[in-house]
């Protein structure tokens, strides 16, 4: 018998789904019908599954096979936003669903799964191998796993792995309790924590853009980065996330996971390789090289805030305290501006200015990387000069890259003006980009976590976020201190004016 | 227009149409990543050739030069210079790339070479797309070939197949980097089955495979004998040695079916409309697969300049398949 399969073409195929099941558990919840079993279904449909490919749904609902083939045909019909709804790609696709219902609480679930997983393994040939996917509410994360593990469902015959949803804890130590309990069941190296971020192309461009050219790395340290922006806003407020958002805040939600995950991936040093392992090690050691700060120092490098009702485009938009599920003298943050620090030889002083809000003017995430001006100004073109040499990333919603710099107008005289010089990932690759959702799903049943966090990345961004919301809890804000539909509290202006700095506006 | 083409005005008029696209919009990306020289005859359809490389030029921006076979007739070449031009969404500007086209008696063939050589985009891969397998075939067309990284062809286009694969394999032979779009057609086709094999299972009964057939529907026939050779090559190095059953079958609906037997397992493959069917014992899968126009065949090949070795050893085996008696 071969060891490896003799029909393999490099470089020409596509990267393959390994035979395996994968059971979802919150079957019926927004996440597996909006993006999980459409992103799924796109494998399925781009020929990315094996034959014997299954998942099983799992929640309390009480379901037939049938019906919950149905609902989730119903939803991949309505959510999978840029891919045909074939009914016969569908038909052979929904072969390989079936669902349990039960409470995760009740022991006998797992072994009703541990029943179903041996019967997919003898008719479809997965060879045992099996993803868990919670998509629960996390304080079902610990349940889950000691549940699956309680009924021998953590080891078998092929792979066994866990892939979880932030948020990862609510700050350093339930992190590191979610992880100890996680790891009574799953190895560290099984266990998946999905940060959709980190599955959007253009955060995965950022590597190929600093390592694969080699004109940009050279520029990419404190000597000629003046400073960087990171910017995730978005227009919408908690909409009927308030509850949610009552505990978690724009700090918590989007700081300390997706936005330092792309901080990380634009300041780490180049990996030895482009395996997991070590790009996470360098993706780890730049997050722990982020200073933490003083409560002085969260005092003036960090700004919360909380939008206030305005009136946007003829319409009235409530403010955060007038939204259902929130506390009407709630003093949770919808914005949070942070000013960190890298303390290491490559960025010693340069800031990097984090922020991130609901209600801003535009949904937009994108990386700007300040360059320093020229050392001497020779077109006495001191305002056009200053901060002439930007690069956007853009993460969305279009991804791409674009390159400001100065050239001369045409002309006798010799006046300058800034031009851009873009790389737009939807046209110059008219090729449709997988979803966030299909490149990770596809990454943990293949076994590459690259793009997903791992332990001591999460306990290293809680270690600095921490002392900022410690700081903020104690302190009581002033709020609303931003209008809907506003680039956030005039502080967070100020933050960076202490510099010479001034927000971008994306 | 005249009856010789200069290599210094084409560039000049190219020049001159940027500076006067420039003027007229607000800003013009220029894009070039390959110079794409296709090869058609003059009863070739312009609009459907025009058609394909506009929509190749977004993923694969180029300096297209289009020449175009007059046929008989005196010795003549005439030139005229475009551009493509496409607005991304979102993007204020207008990104564009130079098209050559140059229209060839058969007579003037000869002088080809001269002028596409300083017309080729410094330092980029030059790609021959020879669309008509008349031309393959005149000295000529050495000549040109020989200043390209690659040349692609469309082997279902050839009148004979065996004759087809035997042209193929002699220029990969001398050390050409040949690209065949029946090679490019079975990309997905072969991807599925290997992907049967991924299955660790399966892969141990590989070695009990005892008969490979491949059916085709004509003008797949040189499709046939290259998956037909490459499942061998396969079993080959699983340490199967076979032969593959290659035939016509007259009235099926897939333009072609594999089938790979072993005592205890089947695997097939064939076409339903736009779909791939694969039936893997009793399980059946099926996935989109939509029919594979000039566009989406040049897309991949284009994405590959360097020598495919899996193709040139499946264009061998199938060479020593169809022609038993060549070295």
């Amino acid at each position: 018998m071969p060891h490896d399969n003799p029909f393999q073409d490099q470089l020409r195929f596509e990267r393959q789904v390994p035979e395996c099941a994968v059971v979802i558990f919150g079957a019926n919840g927004d996440l597996t019908k909006r993006k999980l079993l459409p992103a799924l279904y796109r494998l399925a449909y781009d020929r990315r599954l094996s034959a014997g490919f299954a998942i099983v749904g799992i929640s309390r609902t009480p379901l037939s096979d049938d019906q919950f083939r149905e609902n989730m045909k119903s939803a991949v019909q309505q959510f999978s936003e840029d891919t045909d709804f074939d009914a016969n790609v569908w038909q052979t696709f929904a072969q390989g669903l079936f669902y349990i219902a039960g409470d995760v609480a009740d022991q006998d679930l797992y072994h009703r799964l541990a029943g179903k997983l041996e019967a997919i393994e003898a008719e479809r040939h997965t060879g045992g191998n099996v993803m868990f996917y919670l998509s629960t509410q996390p304080s079902q994360y610990a349940e889950i796993a000691l549940g699956l593990g309680a009924a021998g469902l953590g080891k078998g015959s092929g792979w066994r792995r866990l892939v979880v949803e932030k948020p990862f804890g609510h700050d350093l130590a339930s992190a590191r309790l979610l992880s100890d309990q996680l790891h009574q069941v799953f190895n560290e190296s099984d266990v998946y924590r999905i940060d959709h971020y980190l599955g959007k192309e253009t955060v995965q461009n950022i590597l190929a853009f600093r390592f694969g050219n080699g004109i940009f790395e050279p520029l990419w340290n404190r000597r000629y980065v003046n400073h960087v922006q990171i910017t995730g806003a978005e227009s919408i407020g908690v909409e009927d996330r308030g509850g949610y958002y009552e505990e978690a805040g724009a700090l918590d939600d989007m700081i300390q996971n997706h936005l330092l995950q792309v901080m990380a991936t634009i300041a780490m040093e180049p990996s030895a390789s482009f395996e997991a392992r070590s790009v996470r090690d360098e993706r780890s050691k730049l997050l722990r090289s982020i200073r933490p700060m003083t409560p002085d120092e969260v005092r003036r490098n960090s700004v919360p805030g909380q939008y206030g009702p305005a009136r946007i485009g003829g319409v009235d938009a409530p403010g955060y305290r007038q939204e259902k599920k929130v506390s009407p003298a709630s003093q949770q943050n919808t914005y949070a501006a942070v000013t960190f620090f890298i303390d290491n030889w490559r960025w010693a002083g340069v800031p990097f200015y984090v922020r991130t809000g609901k209600r801003l003017p535009k949904r937009v995430t994108e990386i700007a990387i300040q360059f320093n001006s020229a050392p001497l100004h020779l077109f006495h073109q001191d305002g056009a000069s200053s901060g002439a040499n930007l690069l956007i990333v853009r993460i969305q919603p279009e991804e791409g890259i674009s390159l400001r710099f100065l050239s001369k107008l045409p002309g006798a005289g010799m006046t300058l003006r800034p031009v851009s010089m873009d790389f737009n990932y939807g046209s110059s690759f008219g090729e449709r980009s997988p979803s966030a959702y299909e490149t990770l799903l596809l990454d943990a049943i293949i076994g590459d976590a690259t793009l997903y966090t791992r332990q001591d990345m999460v306990e290293a961004s809680w270690s600095v976020v921490e002392p900022i919301q410690n700081v903020w809890r104690q302190t009581r804000h002033v709020f609303p201190n931003y209008a809907a539909g506003t680039w956030g509290p005039e502080a967070a202006d100020e933050m960076l004016a202490r510099r010479g700095h001034v927000w971008r506006k994306p | 227009m005249g009856t010789t083409v200069a290599p210094e005005k084409v560039l000049k008029e190219l020049s001159e149409l940027w500076v006067s696209h420039g003027e007229a919009d607000a800003g013009v990306l220029r894009a070039c990543s390959i110079t794409l020289v296709v090869m058609a005859e003059g009863s070739d359809d312009a609009s459907a050739l025009g058609e394909t490389l506009a929509a190749l030029m977004p993923e694969h921006p180029a300096r297209a030069i289009v020449i175009r076979l007059s046929g008989a007739g005196p010795r003549a070449l005439t030139e005229r210079v475009q551009q493509q031009c496409w607005k991304p969404f979102g993007l204020g500007k207008q990104i564009c790339c130079d098209q050559i086209e140059i229209t060839a008696s058969d007579e003037a063939l000869a002088d080809l070479p001269s002028v596409l050589l300083p017309l080729a985009v410094p330092d980029l891969p030059v790609i021959v797309w020879c669309r008509s397998p008349r031309l393959v075939k005149l000295p000529e067309f050495s000549d040109i070939a020989r200043m390209a990284t690659k040349v692609v062809v469309d082997s279902a286009a050839f009148p004979n197949a065996a004759d087809a694969i035997r042209w193929m394999a002699g220029a990969a032979l001398s050390g050409q980097t040949v690209g065949d779009l029946s090679w490019t057609r079975l990309t997905r086709w072969r991807e599925m089955l290997s992907h049967v094999f991924d299955n660790r299972e399966y892969l141990a009964k590989l070695g009990g495979v005892g008969s490979v057939r491949v059916g085709f529907q004509p003008p797949f026939e040189v499709c046939a004998w290259l998956m037909g050779a490459w499942i061998c090559d396969a079993l080959l190095d699983g340490g199967v040695t076979l032969r593959p059953a290659v035939q016509e079958s007259a009235g099926a609906d897939s333009t072609m079916q594999v089938e790979l037997q072993a005592p205890d397992l089947k695997v097939e493959m064939n076409r339903e409309d736009e779909r791939l069917v694969i039936r893997v014992n009793e399980l059946v899968s099926c996935t989109n697969l939509p029919q594979p126009t000039d566009y989406l065949l040049m897309r991949e090949e284009l994405g590959i300049v360097q020598k495919d070795t899996v193709f040139e050893r499946a264009l061998a085996s199938a060479a020593r398949l169809t022609y038993p008696t060549d070295k």
